[in-house]
């Protein structure tokens, strides 16, 4: 078996690599998007945590965009694919899994719009670039059902487990980063009805003094 | 007078060590699963199968290189037919390729005369009146 391992580096080493890679920016955009829920929710209050969190959530998500450069580049040079340029940069082109490898190149350009994104949120507003944020629990789930699709190791247990044990949190962290965000939207319109109807009151009230008639003592 | 501590941020070396440690374990365990699973009794399950189907594009393709298709590739995206696959013992690229061997040409049939059989005359019929 060991003597074989020269010759399978030689004849498989670039697919080899993809695999890996692919795998490393799998788990590196989970951490990331992890954290990210986890500072959103607020599920955790304790000071300086999301300092460290944001550096390390921004950390994860640069890594996992190297990663993910990394394995179109080494899927190019794999001699028995033959990609080309187009099959890796193009959605649906690649003639080998064309679904899920085109869903693949869309996650890998959605996090690089919204990953890069972070660094000119001040050219496109915080606001639009907070929104556009949230979307990258859908990069994690495309990436996931890219790997679930195409990968292959899917059918490995060792995979399978990683995928399991990283769903159920991230979609837990979402749906409570959900009902944070409602209870928020909730408590922002309260707030509003009742700023307006204390406006009501001291309108009326500043009427009803002026109304009043003059008492001559 | 105490200055306060300026706030640093975390350094990015675990994550870059992290990441490149746990692509050199993958790279190490998949290439030591592939070298494993030249074996037949190992071939099992999808992973196995694409794995088989990857080696076998690639022995053929070493094989044919004089062909045009083996040169562009063309064949290799062809799904397999795993039902038919026979996975062989030996390493891969390895394998010894037998060639089918060519059908043999139909032995010519020998060439019959047609000889007419000789018909016999049937003896007159003699009809005695009694």
């Amino acid at each position: 078996m060991i003597s074989g391992i020269p010759h399978t580096i030689a004849k498989q080493g670039w697919w080899i690599a993809s695999r890996s890679s692919g795998v490393v920016a799998l788990v590196l955009v989970t951490i990331s998007v992890l954290i990210g829920l986890t500072m959103a929710g607020k599920p955790i209050r304790k000071p300086g945590l999301n300092r460290k969190l944001l550096a390390v959530h921004e950390q994860t998500a640069l890594a996992g965009l190297v990663a993910i450069c990394v394995h179109g580049l080494t899927l190019l040079a794999d001699p028995w694919l033959k990609p080309g340029l187009t099959g890796v940069l193009v959605p649906f082109a690649m003639p080998l899994h064309t679904f899920w490898t085109g869903l693949g190149v869309i996650a890998g350009y959605l996090a690089m719009l919204l990953g890069l994104s972070f660094y000119l949120r001040k050219n496109i507003g915080a606001k639009l670039w907070r929104k556009a944020h949230r979307a990258t629990v859908a990069v994690w789930a495309l990436g996931l059902i890219h790997a679930l699709g195409s990968g292959t190791d899917t059918s490995s247990l060792w995979f399978r487990a990683f995928a399991l044990v990283t769903f159920f949190p991230i979609a837990l962290l979402f749906v409570y980063r959900l009902g944070v965000e409602r209870r928020a939207e909730e408590r922002k319109h309260l707030a509003a009805r009742q700023r307006r109807r204390r406006e009501l009151l001291g309108e009326r009230e500043m009427l009803a003094e002026y109304e009043q008639p003059l008492t001559v003592r | 007078m105490d200055h306060p501590e300026p706030k640093r941020k975390p350094s990015p070396r675990p994550v870059i060590w992290g990441s490149l440690t746990l692509f050199g374990a993958l790279f190490v365990f998949l290439t030591f699963q592939l070298s494993a699973s030249a074996a037949p009794s190992h071939a099992r399950g999808a992973h196995d199968k694409k794995v088989a189907t990857r080696k076998r594009a690639s022995a053929e393709s070493e094989a044919s290189t004089d062909t045009e298709a083996g040169e562009e590739g063309e064949s290799l995206y062809a799904e397999p037919e795993y039902a038919e696959t026979e996975y062989s013992e030996s390493v891969p690229g390895e394998e010894e390729i037998v060639e089918p061997e060519a059908e043999a040409e139909p032995e010519p049939e020998p060439e019959v005369e047609y000889v007419e059989p000789e018909v016999e005359e049937a003896p007159p019929v003699v009809t005695s009146s009694s």
